[in-house]
């Protein structure tokens, strides 16, 4: 069974690091072609420069946070991919907003124009700029669909699709930083190393998004096998193919699922392994929520599936510390797997807290019993909602109880965003430190 | 929340310092030949004449003069005119006047003139690019921000004479 040695390097950290340095050199470039500033013009359109450079270049680092990069995948985890492209997303856009304010009022002091004529001039007779304010448009709206205030009313889908514009908004704007900016007229070097820059990321995500699980499905063959109902609105779908091993897998992880049918075809959705996969089966469970999960459910056997992965660094790590697991509704789904996959020397060691509001809610009942009886782990099913219960048997108290030397475990989370916030707040107030704790959130 | 107004208030302050370093006058001679901060206010507003500097020494066509006088040790001033550049927005030429191995003055005896507000970058840009040139006494100088063309079109005129004059 494939789990991995405990003390991953810190990669997040050295991901951050190297952005940072990233930044460092483009303002070293502007710094470089800069001649000293003399007057108001000059200040305002040097931070409009300095603003623009940044932008580009944040561009290309949110863009290659979603590459698919499988280090990136493994080491940082795709939900924190999310997260941090999603706070940078909405930092560029600043950036990109101040660049424009600051290059117009610039250039109208410089020109000693009122700032509407500037901007007309600056769109009429500027290379380039009118297409770079399409794009930042473009942008604007991207960032507006994608506010948590507009995603809870928009279809993924919608979302999905609005968020392709992107790429329409880079391929705008990108000339107008070799035409018009001052940083890029003048030297070839800067020019090359830019668009080196931007080459290969873009080679990246052509490799990563677009071949690799292509190569992928033709090398494995995934095929829809059956579909079994769990539990009301929940189904798992076993998918067959060949070579699975090579995929290597590790529990926990997922992998982006697009069913080749008509009405699935156009997007991919990740859902956990609910099961280590065989050479040749695969097992996904999936929670009937929004138009793609009520599909699955009617998925027909012989139905061909593209699949990209594995992703995702919610896999349990061998640190040799006994393993509490909490599950909430369907994230039993990558918990279960885990359950199946640590080894059976750890034997008194692993404890299964299955959280659910309704009996008809569990799932895999009597794999987790066989599991459990088979590694002498101790499960706990606690069912019903707190109002029911009388009482929240995720705080910190009850846990303790229900788990004896809680602070010394190694904890793993995996439910809805509340619950596993909840969760991992009792967890720290018992004293297990944050690098114990391991936590997927299925937001993104 | 609080924590995007720390981010974008720290960016803010970095964004002010760097363009506050960057606003230390830097080159020494710089203030020679430096027309005031912002651009000669008298043409710039119509655009539609040249600036005053450049008017007085416009030549009447676009020839390119040999060197007038001895060239080597003698320090007599001459004047060597660099090929004309073709820019997107129109022609940029300059002139620059040598007393022995040191550049003295420089001055664009054509410049872009596509329409208005090349004349304003044009007027707000030569002067920076003189002075630069005087201060550097070569064509390594930088381009003034906000105005490419005009830069990269005086800079390759500025080497060419500089190349006829055997500096």
């Amino acid at each position: 069974m494939p789990v991995r040695r405990a003390g991953r390097p810190a990669l997040p950290a050295v991901v951050l690091s190297l952005i940072g340095l990233g930044a460092a050199a483009v303002l070293a470039l502007w710094w470089k072609d800069t001649p000293p500033i003399h007057g108001t013009g000059e200040l305002l359109t040097g931070a409009g420069e300095v603003l623009g450079l940044l932008s580009g270049y944040g561009v290309v680092v949110l863009v290659a946070l979603m590459a698919r990069l499988p280090p990136l995948e493994r080491g940082i985890g795709t939900d924190r991919l999310a997260r941090w492209h999603a706070m940078g997303g909405r930092y560029v856009i600043t950036l990109i907003t101040g660049h424009v304010l600051f290059i117009i009022w610039g250039y109208a002091v410089t020109a000693q124009e009122k700032v509407t004529s500037e901007t007309v001039i600056l769109l009429t007779r500027y290379p380039d700029v009118l297409m770079a304010s399409v794009a930042w448009f473009l942008l604007l709206g991207v960032g507006a669909f994608s506010a948590r205030a507009a995603r809870r009313r928009l279809s993924y889908e919608t979302w999905y699709y609005a968020h392709l514009y992107t790429y329409l908004a880079i391929a705008l704007a990108f000339s107008h930083q070799f035409a018009d900016g001052a940083s890029f007229t003048t030297s070839l070097d800067a020019r090359v190393a830019w668009s080196a820059m931007y080459v290969t990321v873009a080679a990246a995500i052509v490799w990563y998004r677009f071949l690799t699980p292509l190569r992928m499905a033709v090398r494995h063959r995934f095929t829809v096998m059956s579909v079994r109902p769990e539990a009301p609105g929940i189904v798992s779908v076993f998918i067959s193919g060949r070579d699975f091993g090579r995929l290597r897998a590790e529990p926990g992880q997922f992998f982006r699922w697009r069913f080749l049918t008509r009405e699935l075809a156009w997007q991919s959705h990740p859902y956990s392994l609910s099961a280590m996969p065989r050479s040749d089966l695969m097992r996904i469970t999936v929670k009937a929520r929004g138009d793609h999960s009520y599909l699955m459910a009617r998925l027909r056997p012989g139905t061909r599936v593209i699949a990209e992965g594995p992703y995702g660094a919610f896999t349990p790590s061998l640190s040799g510390r006994r393993v509490l697991l909490i599950a909430g509704g369907v994230g039993i789904t990558p918990i279960r797997a885990m359950f199946a996959a640590l080894p059976k020397r750890m034997a008194d060691g692993i404890t299964l807290i299955y959280r659910a509001s309704h009996p008809r809610d569990v799932l895999f009942s009597r794999e987790l019993d066989a599991i459990a009886a088979d590694r002498n782990a101790s499960m706990h099913y606690v069912i019903g909602s707190r109002e029911q219960l009388g009482y929240d048997p995720l705080a910190p108290e009850y846990l303790q109880r229900l788990v004896h030397g809680l602070h010394r475990y190694e904890a793993y989370v995996c439910g809805p965003p509340g619950m596993t916030q909840a969760a991992i707040a009792s967890l720290r107030a018992a004293g297990i430190p944050r690098g114990r704790i391991h936590h997927e959130s299925f937001d993104f | 929340m609080l924590r995007a107004a720390l981010v974008l208030g720290g960016s803010a302050v970095g964004l002010a310092a760097l363009l506050m370093f960057k606003t230390q006058p830097g080159a020494p001679g710089a203030a020679a030949a430096d027309t005031p901060a912002t651009p000669s206010p008298a043409t710039s507003a119509t655009g539609a004449g040249a600036s005053p500097a450049a008017t007085a020494t416009r030549s009447a066509g676009p020839k390119p003069s040999a060197t007038t006088g001895g060239e080597g040790a003698s320090t007599a001033a001459r004047i060597v005119t660099g090929t004309v550049v073709n820019t997107q927005y129109g022609p940029m030429q300059v002139q620059i006047t040598l007393t022995g191995q040191k550049i003295t003055n420089a001055t664009a005896v054509q410049r872009t003139d596509d329409g208005t507000e090349s004349d304003q970058i044009d007027a707000m840009a030569i002067p920076k690019l003189t002075s630069e040139t005087l201060a550097a006494q070569s064509a390594r100088i930088d381009a003034v921000s906000g105005a490419s063309y005009t830069s990269s079109g005086y800079i390759q005129s500025l080497q060419s004479a500089l190349d006829k004059a055997g500096i």
